[in-house]
């Protein structure tokens, strides 16, 4: 049974919501300071789908999140499409964080931002990419 | 009389004059025991009386070992032997004459097993989760597991013990204990939370083990093809943490808990040490990277002496490269060093790891600059910037011990791109860049070896086979197969990563290894490593 394109949305962000909460890490042990990570004062993390001009996903695409203020993160979407990336500093604007989409044989024909960032709560970000 | 009659008659009297034809010098056996009658995978190990070198052999399916021709001079030689649950009953030693010598080595069972189990064995022994278990790997860095085993202490009195052991410095072993000048900070519920644990799993409520213990199985096939050298180091306190070889076949080493930079003739086990200058004289001594540059001198990363150290190979003298003063605090220290493409922009890579940071040195102005690399990740993870390569253009590609990714410094404007692992937690610990632009790196935390192609930004990882293994180096020979070791399980891996296969070759003593270096110049390669805290360097070498 197709899925109605109206619930692609809601779709695609509870599909991604659980591949987030699956992918959660457990704090853990740090080393020789015996201490432990925590998320509990980063930004805000992303996560989202690259798909093609047909809505499938699109695997092994080259995800870039880069804050104006600098430096970059470098991760690949998986077998469903699905990105995710860490919260960066809590001083860095989450507006200010441009992501991007790449792929050979492909042309990133839109970025899409769902939503404004609100506190903790993870944002989502999908790629379209168009063959070329 | 015909020429050929000249000639034949020629060689013999060549022959004559030669004296009998020198059969080479041997030592064959078989190794045996009552339980098992013939032992394949015994390691049999020689040491010739006042010699500083042990050579050891492996027995095959039949339990027949040999030593091979012209490797053992005549004299005495004492016999040991490396088969978990198993001791030598003798022969203890062997006189060697002039001609081959056949030897029936008999086992018996140990009274003792605890005595034998590696780092790896004991982590598969304890009960406790992968978390509880998680921060032991963090001992391995000084001492085995039998310590922490065999101890008596409850919770209480573990918490203070393992308070003062995190205000060890790094290069610290057991021959050498070092404080730190600049008090750690250190979490007090993940000690307690420890403490609770190494309770659980040592004889602080009873006389032995509520537990099995575990052994891993005897090499086997192609694991017993090898021949395996120790040259002992003069003193117990010599720890070489990276060893490589030059172009002549000298072998030199990094000491981590004494400030010097050694050299090994490899033909004779002799030694030279070069004394590196000492500029701090309240603070713990020792280097730990030793990388050379394109022209072949060798640089060290000076720990907590701080700085870079270049040692001129033809003029046998160092060159430092001090911290400036407002850099050079008390909690300052060097780990790593790339210079291997310095000659490109006169710049070379280091790193600060108090403050987990990227450091660049100028070779021209002696001038440093920090780099943070992290500066715009979230804060509450560790991070720590340790293995490094350098591109053809002097990038700087590192390894996120403290975290779970390979990080790119742009050479050109100092940006930073962090590529986290497909695995999370896996803290990549050291690595080496071949000449297709792969780094290939170990997955410390996460038991796997990997690889990072820098052109596709793709990565690659491989389970290594035996778990509890925490690979710490990799290094990719001329053949395409890859070598690793580690601290735990006294084993070197050799793996194949298009086929998937895989050698573990047991090492005749405990052995924790750091970095692992291959010689492509010999055929099959020669593999080489330090035992940090065995006081020796290890040379193996495989029979195919």
């Amino acid at each position: 049974m197709a899925l109605d394109r109206r619930w692609l949305p809601v779709a695609s962000f509870a599909a991604a919501a659980v591949a987030v909460l699956a992918a959660a890490q457990p704090v853990r042990a740090g080393g020789v300071n015996f201490g432990e990570d925590s998320d509990a004062n980063d930004g805000p993390s992303y996560f989202g789908f690259v798909r093609d001009g047909d809505g499938s996903p699109v695997s092994g695409a080259r995800v870039t999140a880069a804050p104006q203020a600098g430096g970059s993160l470098v991760t690949r979407s998986n077998s469903m499409g699905v990105y995710k990336i860490p919260g960066f500093a809590k001083e860095i604007d989450p507006k200010t964080v441009g992501i991007s989409c790449t792929k050979d044989g492909y042309t990133q024909a839109n970025v899409l931002r769902r939503g404004q960032a609100d506190g903790k709560d993870p944002i989502e970000v999908d790629c379209t990419l168009q063959k070329q | 009389m015909k020429l050929a009659h000249w000639l034949i008659a020629a060689a013999f009297l060549i022959a004559l004059i030669q004296g009998p034809p020198c059969r080479a010098q041997t030592l064959a056996g078989s190794v045996t025991s009552s339980e098992e009658g013939a032992m394949e995978g015994v390691l049999v190990s020689a040491q010739k009386d006042g010699s500083p070198i042990t050579i050891t052999v492996v027995s095959d399916t039949s339990g027949h070992f040999r030593f091979p021709d012209g490797r053992l001079s005549a004299g005495h030689y004492a016999l040991r032997i490396r088969a978990t649950g198993y001791e030598l009953a003798g022969p203890q030693g062997i006189d060697l004459g002039a001609t081959s010598a056949d030897v029936a080595i008999k086992l018996r069972k140990t009274a003792d097993l605890a005595a034998q189990l590696t780092n790896t064995e004991w982590f598969m022994s304890m009960p406790g989760t992968a978390e509880q278990k998680r921060p032991l790997i963090e001992c391995m860095s000084c001492h085995t597991f039998e310590r922490i085993v065999r101890s008596t202490y409850d919770a209480d009195a573990f918490v203070p013990v393992l308070k003062r052991m995190a205000q060890y410095a790094n290069n610290s072993t057991s021959a050498r204990v070092q404080s730190r000048v600049a008090a750690r900070a250190v979490n007090d519920d993940a000690v307690h939370k420890l403490a609770a644990y190494l309770a659980t799993i040592n004889l602080s409520s009873g006389k032995t083990w509520n537990y099995q213990l575990q052994v891993l199985p005897r090499p086997k096939g192609r694991a017993t093809h090898v021949v395996i050298t120790e040259f002992e180091m003069p003193r117990k306190t010599i720890a070489p943490h990276d060893v490589r070889t030059d172009r002549d076949g000298n072998v030199w080493y990094s000491d981590f808990v004494e400030n010097f930079l050694g050299e090994l003739d490899p033909k004779t086990g002799a030694l030279k040490e070069y004394p590196i200058p000492v500029s701090k004289p309240a603070f713990p001594v020792g280097t730990l990277d030793l990388e050379a540059d394109a022209d072949g001198n060798l640089w060290l990363a000076l720990m907590f002496q701080t700085g870079l150290a270049r040692f001129d190979m033809a003029t046998k003298t160092f060159r430092i490269f001090p911290l400036p003063g407002d850099l050079n605090d008390d909690a300052m220290q060097q780990s790593m060093v790339m210079a291997g493409a310095a000659g490109v922009d006169g710049k070379v890579w280091t790193n600060d790891v108090a403050r987990q940071s990227i450091m660049r040195l100028d070779l021209k102005t002696g001038a440093y600059e920090r780099i943070d690399p992290f500066a715009f990740l979230g804060k509450g993870h560790m991070h720590a910037p340790y293995g490094m390569a350098a591109d053809k253009q002097n990038n700087l590609y590192f390894m996120d011990f403290g975290g779970e990714a390979v990080g790119r410094v742009d050479a050109k404007n100092g940006a930073p791109t962090i590529f986290p692992t497909p695995t999370e937690k896996s803290r990549p610990r050291r690595t080496m860049l071949d000449d297709q632009g792969r780094l290939w790196f170990a997955e410390f935390a996460a038991n796997k070896l990997a690889m990072f192609d820098i052109k596709t930004e793709a990565f690659k990882e491989w389970d290594v086979p035996t778990p509890h293994t925490y690979p710490y180096d990799v290094f990719r020979d001329k053949n395409g197969e890859l070598w690793s070791g580690g601290m735990a399980s006294d084993r070197v891996l050799r793996f194949d990563p298009q086929s998937g296969k895989s050698i573990e070759y047991l090492l005749p003593r405990p052995t924790n290894i750091r970095r692992v270096f291959v010689d492509n110049s010999t055929n099959p390669v020669t593999f080489w490593a330090g035992n940090n805290h065995g006081a020796e360097i290890l040379r193996l070498e495989p029979l195919d």
